[in-house]
């Protein structure tokens, strides 16, 4: 009798482990090393996937349409250039601290004194605690969207940063490249920022979190395209970076794969140092630019008859945004128009000798620089090509000298604001940044985006950055290679409503990975 | 000659060896007139045959930007042989003339030159190879710099082992007792007797050389596009296995075929030139 007891007592056991409940429900994904984990530094892909997860922000982007929902705040006012927020009193931070108005300041000022990743969106911004649940905002001069900036401060423990702060590392950059201190519906495991970042589920998450939300989610750096392929195709991975090239997207899309997207809120820059010959002067550049073939650029980026990574380019602004071209205003490849440039231009072609770089980790990259050497080729420049891993990159171009003549680039707006997008890009103020390899200082420029951000209206804003496209077309630090949308390829187990429903999706690069509105189906 | 070629015949394995030396030669020599797209060996873009599998067109495909592989290797060859022929070039002479100061003059010279030769042979060639084009442009030229540096020491060791051993034969004395120079008793006297050994090891070597700098160019230190390169052209494919396996394989094939070949070769002129191992 005692015997079946225990075999039974054996039995509940090993059902029990293998029942629902208890499995552990785990999302692969993979992204380009660095992942950069301290929010204040986060500037691309794969450190807004980091930063959307582990940490929260005072609103979010409005699903499916423009504007911004409370998210940490309940509610906001607007005075002129000051904002106060209204903060939910419910939040806390993961280490069970409650999140109150002095940490927001708290973050603010951090992201201001590091100055790195995206802190020029706060520039001219100060904070200060009305109360513990009050926070206002005010600015040096009105900025129109900013509101929709601050999806990019991600709001940080001032209490758990300041017990790990040194008197050497004052904000606690050692404690925060390396651990989490955030609201976020996802805790950090593990973090190696070349390698993997694994996350857990928080399970003290201020707002509900769906049953099929991924309980684990294994970030992994820079895999090799054909590993990305073969993990999916053996059901090992779940969703591809965008940075697969479109032939092995399509491979795995006929293999069964699912594509998910989000649009276009950027597109591909190929930048041209301005600040170094031959490229310093504008008829060598338009020459570059009247001779790139956009045609077939716009060929190699399509994945399937009705995906595709690109659509024609019309200027520096993209469609759809203010200040864009009609979309019927395609940029043409033009050699007559190339060749009367380049007589112009003071350099003899053949001494030119342009390095064309391109990122390590996006071999797509390497098949516009193929197509550039041959399309300048035609004009009789010569030209070498560099590849360049993304961290190495980063480093070059923060001095002129060792920034590539030429750097391939996908740009996106970081709020879904074009002042995000092109800020960032063109302002004298903000050089060698991996989004500024073009040194461009030029004074109309630098005043249009100033009342570009200004705005207050619409008018105002269509009108400044109608006028800017208009001087960047003029000036061409940059060749606009086409609008863009990413495409990942994903296993079935998972399903993204933000990257697959446009009803869903957020206007904002990275935000679709919210890992807590997936849900993983079992196959 | 005749002997030569009736021990080539009598080997199968050294026959199949010759027979690919010389394909790949002829390959890389006539490689305008056989290839099909003899302009895809430079700055050449095709979009709309890019990607394409093995047809009467392209025998051996495409690769991204639509350049035919077939033409790429045979251009490749030719980087690839002529690269190992001028680090060969240098690399033999130099350490001949090493290893034959160091076994013939022993003392403190042998004791000097090769320690240096163990400091040398003591660094993993790749890992060599690599520091140098840190320092260095990755470039064709530098690549053969590179190469020469870390190939020259082996020649020097295989050298002085023989030349250590005919110093003390009877007609190196006797060239020493009529008072013959330094200069003649090596170069006169005992090279001949090393000639064998340096050859077969040339041509044992051709075929590792090509691996090594395959390796270069496969980790993007050899030759830079759009210069094509059989290293780089595996590198490049291997992002798309296995759906664009073609970009792969044949590259792949082409370094395999060119070591095997001059390795069984070799084997062949070993038997032929009477070398012990």
């Amino acid at each position: 009798m005692k015997k079946t007891h225990l075999l039974a007592a054996a039995m509940t056991a090993a059902t029990a482990l293998t029942s629902p409940a208890f499995t552990q429900s785990v999302l692969r994904l993979d992204e380009v090393a660095v992942g950069e984990l301290d929010p204040a530094k986060a500037s691309d892909y794969a450190d807004s996937i980091l930063m959307f997860n582990v940490y929260d922000t005072l609103v979010l982007p409005t699903q499916g349409g423009p504007g911004s929902e409370p998210h940490l705040a309940e509610s906001w006012e607007v005075d002129g250039a000051t904002y106060t927020f209204n903060l939910r009193d419910d939040v806390s931070f993961q280490s069970g601290n409650p999140m109150r108005a002095a940490d927001v300041v708290f973050s603010l000022e951090r992201m201001q004194a590091l100055g790195q990743g995206l802190s020029h969106l706060f520039g001219g911004v100060k904070a200060e605690a009305v109360d513990e649940h009050t926070v206002r905002f005010t600015l040096d001069e009105p900025y129109a969207p900013f509101i929709a900036s601050l999806v990019r401060l991600p709001i940080v423990d001032q209490t758990l940063v300041e017990a790990n702060a040194t008197e050497d590392d004052p904000w606690g950059e050692e404690f925060l490249s390396a651990n989490a201190a955030g609201t976020g519906a996802y805790t950090v495991s593990s973090h190696n920022p070349q390698d993997e970042t694994v996350m857990a589920v928080s399970d003290s998450y201020f707002l509900p979190i769906d049953d099929h939300a991924p309980d684990e989610v294994r970030l992994r750096y820079s895999l090799e395209a054909a590993t990305v392929r073969t993990l999916l195709a053996q059901g090992e991975h779940d969703i591809a970076s965008q940075w697969l090239p479109p032939e092995v997207i399509r491979a795995l899309a006929e293999d069964g794969a699912q594509l998910l997207t989000e649009s276009g809120t950027g597109a591909f820059y190929i930048k041209l140092n301005t600040a170094r010959p031959p490229l310093d002067d504008v008829n060598c550049r338009q020459a570059l630019a009247h001779a790139f073939d956009y045609g077939t650029a716009l060929q190699m980026v399509a994945i399937t008859d009705d995906v595709s990574s690109g659509s024609a380019s019309t200027g520096a602004i993209p469609v759809g945004m203010f200040g864009a071209n009609p979309a019927d205003e395609v940029l043409e490849r033009d050699m007559d128009a190339a060749r009367e440039y380049l007589a112009d231009c003071p350099y003899a072609p053949e001494d030119w000798n342009l390095e064309i770089s391109w990122i390590a980790e996006v071999p797509l990259e390497e098949r516009f620089a193929l197509l550039m050497q041959a399309n300048f080729a035609e004009l009789g420049i010569s030209s070498s090509i560099e590849t360049l891993p993304w961290a190495l990159f980063t480093e070059r171009v923060a001095s002129p000298e060792n920034t590539p003549n030429i750097s391939q680039i996908f740009v996106n707006a970081v709020t879904g604001d074009p002042d995000t997008l092109l800020y960032g890009m063109y302002h004298s103020s903000t050089p060698g940044t991996w989004q500024s390899p073009e040194y461009l200082d030029d004074a109309e420029v630098d005043a249009a985006l100033e009342a570009g951000r200004r705005g207050p209206g619409e008018e105002e804003r269509e009108e400044a950055y109608s006028n800017l496209n208009d001087r960047l077309m003029e000036l061409a630090p940059t060749i606009y290679g086409y609008d863009r949308q990413s495409v990942f390829a994903a296993s079935n187990r998972v399903k993204v409503p933000a990257l697959s429903d446009p009803e869903m999706a957020f206007g904002l690069d990275g935000m679709g990975f919210s890992f807590r509105l997936m849900e993983m189906v079992e196959e | 000659m005749i002997r030569a070629l009736r021990i080539i015949s009598s080997n199968p394995l050294s026959l199949t060896g010759l027979v690919l030396v010389l394909l790949i030669l002829a390959a890389a020599l006539f490689a305008p007139l056989i290839a099909p797209f003899p302009t895809h060996n430079g700055s050449v873009v095709d979009f709309a045959f890019a990607n394409r599998p093995p047809s009467t067109r392209n025998w051996m495909g495409t690769d991204l930007v639509g350049r035919d592989i077939f033409s790429r290797i045979l251009y490749a060859y030719r980087i690839s042989l002529g690269l190992g022929v001028v680090v060969l070039i240098i690399a033999a002479p130099v350490g001949t003339v090493v290893g034959l100061m160091a076994g013939y003059l022993g003392g403190w010279i042998e004791a000097v030159l090769m320690r240096l030769v163990d400091v040398f042979l003591s660094i993993p060639p790749l890992v060599l190879a690599i520091a140098v084009l840190g320092v260095l442009e990755p470039t064709l030229a530098n690549a053969m710099i590179a190469v020469t540096v870390m190939w020259w020491p082996w020649y020097a060791r295989l050298v002085y082992s023989i030349a250590r051993s005919e110093r003390e034969e009877g007609y190196v004395l006797a060239a020493e007792v009529i008072g013959a120079s330094t200069a003649h008793i090596t170069i006169r006297e005992i090279l001949p007797n090393c000639l064998p050994a340096i050859i077969t090891k040339m041509t044992l070597d051709m075929g590792f050389v090509i691996i090594i700098a395959s390796s270069l160019s496969f980790l993007g230190l050899g030759v830079q596009p759009p210069t094509p390169d059989l290293g780089s052209m595996v590198a490049e494919g291997a992002r798309y296995l296995p759906d664009s396996w073609w970009m792969t394989v044949f590259p792949g094939l082409a370094i395999l075929l060119a070591v095997f070949g001059f390795n069984l070769f070799g084997d062949g002129l070993r038997e032929i030139l009477g070398v012990d191992e």
